[in-house]
């Protein structure tokens, strides 16, 4: 499941707790944007192919999960990575908080973490300690925050023994471990996670759904895809299917 | 003031973890130092064999030399940015620099600090090397002057690593040429011999470039080597160099990135 038992929801400033549970809006207070939206997204190899993505349109709200499926090649990668940032597309416009990449970029990758497909993303040389206080300080984490940041993040995916050991001496669920740490290692408030469960051994599985729920519960927006349903569908608030560049209700 | 110290932060986290990767070869100092060494000893018999044109004698012709050496290792690492972007791209760890609100431009130029940090020190214990064995003389009263020159030389010669990993970025490969660019350079920069000794074209190509006037003064401060033109118009014609092709570079690589992402080739190796 990827909901925590209790949900703490984050105290804005300007918003206000009904006490029923629900939430609104502060008379006077600007209500954020959507985490992320993507709108009339497409995009194509070569002009003589059908379009990868055909006008995708996705909303992910504050506090939810979306899964994707669908068949190997049909397209859930480059979407993840239209989202993320990664690759432009064609035609359409990705917002996160209402800002698109090409308007703010850094503020962009601040606010939206990908989690590539494979194994991939590491320096074989380094620890497991040195990947995650290099990619604080390049996620330009503030220096008094930084090395809380990295404990806490070795403590939440149970890395401490592992901390000093290169990566080149991992096991491949163990640099999965890794890189789901990385991912979620600046807070950031959309998720993209792209066939997250390769490798992982079941207490990586739910290591990593705590912090999907964590994400969740702050009130962050996560996507998922995998070609396969490996896990519980009913946990995710939406689902869709890639079929022919388009996303259908799975 | 915040974002400027995390931006300087970044950059340090760059130079650490290339730092960090290359101590973990622990043979690769040992054997860069063995090979150093081997240059001097090679060209230090090199002087006392061939009489070279204009030196009075082979302990100048090696002073040369030396000189010409230590800043060719600096050229080169120059150049090694576009080898380093090769192995993010395989890696796949270009990804997540391109991901990261350090962005991949100012990532891309954290990686050349580095190798030309490492490329200065190698250069330093080479000259002191053939200080401490073969007796060159070095001109201490001027040797510190050589610091500044040298870090302008280092502007002067990074935008053609930067030009070469934009072109890494778009091709995929790190090898296209630079290896002749550098070899190029050296011949018509003045490494091994004087650009006297050239063909006249070969004269006027080597005053186009931003190595000879590098070396020239240099040398003129390490180890006294007169000079054929005044020091401000050398340091002029590099901060030339550095002005125009600094920003040069880093727009055109800026544009290399854009262009992965517009044509979902930047994830590609």
């Amino acid at each position: 499941m990827l909901r925590a038992p209790e949900r703490p929801r984050p105290v804005a400033r300007d918003w206000a707790r009904r006490p029923t549970g629900a939430w609104t809006v502060a008379p006077g207070a600007r209500r954020p944007a959507t985490p992320l939206a993507l709108d009339g997204v497409s995009k194509r190899w070569s002009a003589a192919q059908a379009p990868v993505l055909n006008d995708i349109s996705l909303t992910l709200a504050s506090g939810s999960s979306t899964w994707i499926g669908g068949r190997n090649g049909v397209g859930k990668t480059t979407l993840l990575r239209i989202a993320a940032g990664l690759i432009h597309p064609e035609l359409g416009r990705v917002h996160a908080r209402g800002r698109t990449v090409h308007e703010d970029r850094a503020r962009y990758q601040r606010l939206v973490s990908l989690l590539p497909a494979g194994d991939r993303g590491l320096y074989a040389r380094l620890s497991v300690r040195r990947h995650l206080e290099f990619w604080a300080r390049i996620a330009m984490v503030r220096r008094e925050r930084l090395q809380g940041l990295v404990r806490e993040t070795i403590a939440a995916f149970e890395l401490a023994e592992l901390a000093e050991r290169r990566v080149d001496r991992l096991s491949m669920g163990q640099r999965q471990r890794l890189r789901i740490a990385m991912t979620f290692l600046a807070q950031p408030e959309v998720v993209l996670l792209d066939e997250p469960l390769t490798s992982l051994d079941e207490e990586g599985v739910e290591l990593l759904r705590q912090a999907a729920a964590a994400v969740i519960d702050r009130g962050g927006a996560l996507l998922w895809c995998s070609p396969n349903v490996d896990h519980d569908q009913g946990s995710f608030d939406a689902r869709w299917t890639l079929e022919c560049g388009r996303l259908v209700p799975a | 003031m915040s974002a400027l110290s995390s931006s300087g932060r970044a950059y340090l986290a760059v130079f650490q973890r290339d730092l960090s990767i290359y101590l973990s070869y622990r043979m690769r100092l040992l054997s860069q130092t063995a090979s150093t060494l081997f240059s001097l000893v090679l060209f230090y018999y090199v002087s006392r064999l061939v009489h070279v044109r204009g030196f009075g004698s082979p302990d100048n012709y090696y002073a040369f030399v030396v000189v010409g050496l230590a800043l060719l290792g600096v050229i080169y690492s120059c150049f090694a940015t576009p080898a380093l972007i090769r192995q993010e791209l395989v890696a796949g760890t270009l990804d997540r620099l391109v991901l990261s609100p350090f962005g991949p431009v100012r990532s891309v130029i954290a990686m050349s600090l580095f190798p030309l940090a490492y490329a200065t020190a190698l250069a330093t214990l080479s000259l002191a090397l053939a200080s401490a064995i073969f007796g060159l003389h070095l001109h201490w009263a001027t040797v510190p002057l050589g610091i500044p020159v040298m870090a302008l030389t280092l502007l002067a010669f990074l935008p053609f690593g930067l030009l070469f990993a934009a072109l890494t970025i778009v091709v995929k490969q790190d090898n296209v040429g630079t290896n002749w660019l550098v070899a190029i350079l050296a011949l018509i920069g003045g490494m091994y011999f004087p650009i006297s000794l050239l063909p006249h074209w070969l004269q006027v190509a080597g005053k186009l470039q931003p190595f000879s006037p590098a070396t020239e003064v240099l040398r003129h401060y390490l180890v006294a080597t007169p000079l054929n033109a005044p020091v401000a118009t050398s340091l002029l014609k590099l901060a030339v160099f550095a002005a125009i092709l600094l920003p040069l570079s880093i727009q055109a690589l800026r544009l290399a990135v854009r262009t992965g992402q517009r044509r979902a080739t930047i994830t590609e190796y």
